[in-house]
């Protein structure tokens, strides 16, 4: 701190400067804003009581009953999907298509159309399909996009996986394109995957080699 | 005996208007001084001046009595002040408002006069001082604050406020002197 007499000094003669004040006017606005600001109190945050005081049990278990009810709509939206899926269906394809930016799902594009003959086959993958469509249609009136667009993805791969019809079309396929060995194996697989499925004669002409 | 300053403030929170009554009628010279010798407007002293009351007003639930009233005062006064100053270059006013600052009875018109001219030095030494300095020797002189108080209103090292009232007061006297 400063010299204690040029302290005092400085003081005296800044005393000196005059004793200035607010104008009376300005003494009354802001008195006036203080008390109408004492007058406009918050509401006070204390639990109700009396009669009111079951407000905030009800309150707490319609929030539990909503967290639990939402929780098991979800895992019922869930469930079919991963019941429906073989063990061998891979489940990480899923995820990669649902994660995929809407914008250039180039893996997407090439997929759709080999789901596309399963479609009207009977066979064991057409109820799955159908199942999964239903869930869709669902989903989407139940206001859940996400789950609407996943179903349909998830029925081609269904068809795609289970359907004979539709494997033997597209062995049919690479036979024509002349991808012979491929189709040859492919011919071998389906053959020790659905040993009892009786090809129809003019679809073995189609899909063995001559 | 009189209610403290911080018992006036926790009592207008509560909503007793008549204590902020009493707790503006404590401060409001020397908060005005020290506002308007800050910025030497009159006009822009006034309108900071109840901006600050403003905000008391608007922070009186938020209000804790840790530190002295004066001290959370005049900390808000700071930060208007600061505000003021990052927007406007600080204007020195000129010789005429220093006059009128000094005008007082004298029966003596030489000695009058001779009076007059030392508080017009004083006065622009005053104003002419940095704006850290000047704050520090405000807020000593008006609000009554110690160093350590000064540096927690103006967030400074308590070192460096002893610094700044050492600089200010020795500028003043070597305006005082001199003449």
């Amino acid at each position: 701190m400063a010299d204690h007499d040029d302290d005092l000094e400085v003081s005296r003669r800044y005393r000196e400067l005059g004793p200035e004040e607010p104008p009376p006017a300005l003494d009354a606005r802001i008195l006036a804003e203080a008390r109408r600001a004492a007058q406009t109190r918050p509401a006070p945050l204390v639990p109700p009581t009396g009669r009111r005081r079951w407000y905030f049990p009800v309150a707490a278990a319609a929030v539990i009953v909503l967290a639990v009810a939402v929780t098991a709509q979800i895992e019922r939206e869930q469930r079919p999907d991963a019941e429906a899926l073989p063990p061998s269906a891979p489940p990480v394809e899923t995820k990669k298509e649902s994660a995929a930016p809407p914008a250039a799902p180039p893996k997407l594009a090439p997929r759709r159309p080999a789901a596309k003959p399963a479609e009207p086959q009977p066979g064991p993958a057409a109820p799955a399909a159908e199942m999964a469509d239903k869930r869709a249609a669902d989903a989407a009136a139940a206001g859940a996009p996400a789950a609407a667009a996943r179903a349909p993805m998830q029925a081609s791969n269904l068809a795609k996986v289970q359907s004979p019809e539709a494997e033997l079309e597209r062995i049919a396929q690479l036979r024509r394109d002349g991808k012979d060995d491929e189709a040859d194996a492919a011919l071998k697989e389906f053959r020790r995957r659905y040993p009892d499925f009786k090809i129809p004669e003019e679809m073995l002409r189609r899909v063995e080699r001559r | 005996m009189e209610a403290a300053d911080e018992a006036l403030m926790a009592a207008y929170s509560g909503g007793d208007a008549a204590a902020f009554d009493v707790l503006y009628a404590r401060h409001r010279g020397a908060l005005f001084r020290f506002v308007l010798r800050a910025v030497k407007s009159r006009a822009l002293a006034e309108e900071l001046y109840q901006d600050v009351w403003i905000r008391v007003i608007e922070a009186r639930h938020g209000y804790a009595p840790t530190a002295r009233f004066a001290t959370w005062l005049y900390t808000i006064a700071h930060h208007r002040l600061v505000d003021h100053w990052r927007r406007h270059e600080l204007v020195l006013a000129g010789e005429e408002q220093a006059a009128e600052l000094a005008a007082g009875p004298a029966s003596d018109p030489a000695r009058r006069a001779e009076a007059r001219e030392a508080l017009e030095r004083f006065a622009r030494a005053l104003e002419a001082l940095p704006h850290a300095q000047r704050e520090a020797f405000l807020l000593h002189q008006e609000a009554g604050l110690t160093a350590l108080e000064i540096a927690a209103v103006t967030g400074s090292e308590t070192e460096a406020v002893k610094s700044r009232l050492r600089y200010a007061v020795a500028k003043l006297k070597a305006a005082t002197d001199h003449g």
